[in-house]
């Protein structure tokens, strides 16, 4: 799965994405917060088969950053 | 840790809510929050209302209300029990045990057991494992599990990740010894590494409460607690339960030979519509089959959510004829337990709060 696909399906998933690019702060998405990483988690987990932490969610800065916790390889 | 223990049925259930509706927007606006994000929550996570414990209420006194009530509508005196199991954290007193107290208000024998089990959200399957043994195996014939908490007093009001999530309420389930050989399959387990992902922090042995004024102390997301409050790392707590709960739900539809197809439903401890859909749909049961509303009616009720939800979407069915469940509940301690059987017809006493209007 390249970072394309990965952030389209991300973008599917969760509507706080739509519009976003990799470079995009996660900081300055509308309602990111608790509730948004929660969301991801439960992305990682159910589209991904991947066990992700908040603790790594939160120490992204970017859409990116996120991305990358998700293997090329998925 | 798998058990399979037969000759034994549940007989009986009550539920006692907290009488104080607490609304979660009205709440979140009281604490000047934005009302779109509110709402965005509030959709996302499920939640609505939840019932508290009225001032001076207790989870003691929320059981026993259920317990009374449940005897009464099976007819039978308190005499006839031969233990009483008492599963919450949130005690009346570190001295003596709830079950003790429970025991002298509602006169039981002298000579009937009483225990404590210190367990949240996983402690109603624990409690009815532990039931299930004594009727099995420990000489009773017949046990009184009770299970409740009022975590919505530990909660700090600006903690928006734990305080809006919370009710409180007491169940009261009778458990008996009988004839049928049909088997309960339990599968607990815990995982202490992630013990510290709920937690009060002081009240116990180790940081006893000093008199000292509390400094609140605020987190990344403006959250506000204390440190004999209760704190929830909820990613880390949701991570938890998406890992564990399925392959424990999975273990014990293995040994009942059980399927989706053939199982009446899995019955979730209601942490919010959130996990409990998001756990329901990895453990690959439908939504139909997978209450998750009973929480937005009365918060996270920790130990009595299961017994909750069991009489909110299957009381009617209980009370008629055998349903074959699915039950999981999973949390503080990182503990998790799991039970698949067949439960009903049964004596029900409805959801109903305490004190009564």
């Amino acid at each position: 799965m390249t970072s394309s696909e990965k952030l389209q399906a991300l973008q599917a998933d969760i509507d706080l994405f739509v519009g976003a690019t990799a470079e995009t702060r996660l900081e300055s998405l509308p309602s990111w917060g608790s509730l948004a990483v929660l969301l991801v988690i439960l992305h990682c987990e159910t589209k991904h088969g991947l066990a992700v932490t908040s603790a790594q969610i939160r120490g992204c800065a970017t859409v990116g950053d996120v991305l990358q916790l998700i293997p090329e390889r998925l | 840790m798998h058990s399979s223990i037969s000759h034994v049925r549940l007989a009986g259930l009550a539920v006692s809510t907290g009488s104080v509706t607490r609304d979660f927007l009205s709440d979140g606006l009281a604490l000047g929050l934005d009302r779109a994000m509110l709402e965005k929550t509030a959709q996302t996570i499920g939640l609505r209302a939840r019932q508290v414990a009225a001032p001076g209420i207790t989870a003691l006194d929320l059981c026993e209300d259920a317990a009374r009530r449940l005897l009464d509508a099976a007819g039978l005196d308190a005499t006839s029990i031969d233990a009483v199991i008492f599963v919450t954290q949130t005690p009346d007193h570190a001295q003596p045990n709830n079950a003790s107290l429970l025991h002298g208000r509602l006169g039981l024998a002298r000579g009937a057991a009483a225990f404590d089990l210190s367990l949240g959200c996983s402690g109603w399957v624990y409690g009815l494992q532990q039931a299930a043994l004594l009727c099995a195996h420990g000489g009773a014939a017949r046990v009184l599990l009770c299970a409740g908490d009022t975590l919505s007093r530990l909660t700090h009001p600006k903690d928006r990740s734990a305080d809006p999530l919370f009710g409180d309420a007491g169940s009261a389930a009778l458990i008996e010894r009988t004839g049928t050989a049909t088997a309960w399959h339990f599968e607990l387990g815990a995982d202490g590494a992630g013990a510290n992902a709920i937690i009060v922090p002081q009240g116990g042995a180790r940081m006893p409460h000093d008199c000292k004024p509390l400094p609140e102390i605020p987190d990344l997301d403006g959250n506000v607690r204390h440190a004999a409050n209760l704190a929830m790392q909820g990613g880390e707590v949701f991570n938890f339960s998406l890992r564990q709960a399925p392959p424990a739900v999975a273990a014990v539809m293995r040994h009942a030979q059980y399927t989706v197809e053939s199982t009446d439903g899995l019955v979730l401890h209601q942490a919010n519509r959130f996990v409990v859909t998001s756990v329901g749909r990895k453990c690959g049961f439908p939504a139909e089959k997978t209450p998750s509303d009973v929480v937005e009616r009365y918060g996270n009720q920790s130990s009595a959510s299961i017994p909750c939800a069991l009489l909110h979407a299957f009381g009617d069915a209980l009370a008629a004829r055998p349903q074959r469940l699915v039950l999981c509940g999973f949390g503080v301690g990182w503990s998790w337990g799991a039970v698949a059987a067949e439960f009903g017809p049964l004596v029900v006493a409805p959801v109903q709060s305490y004190p009564r209007p």
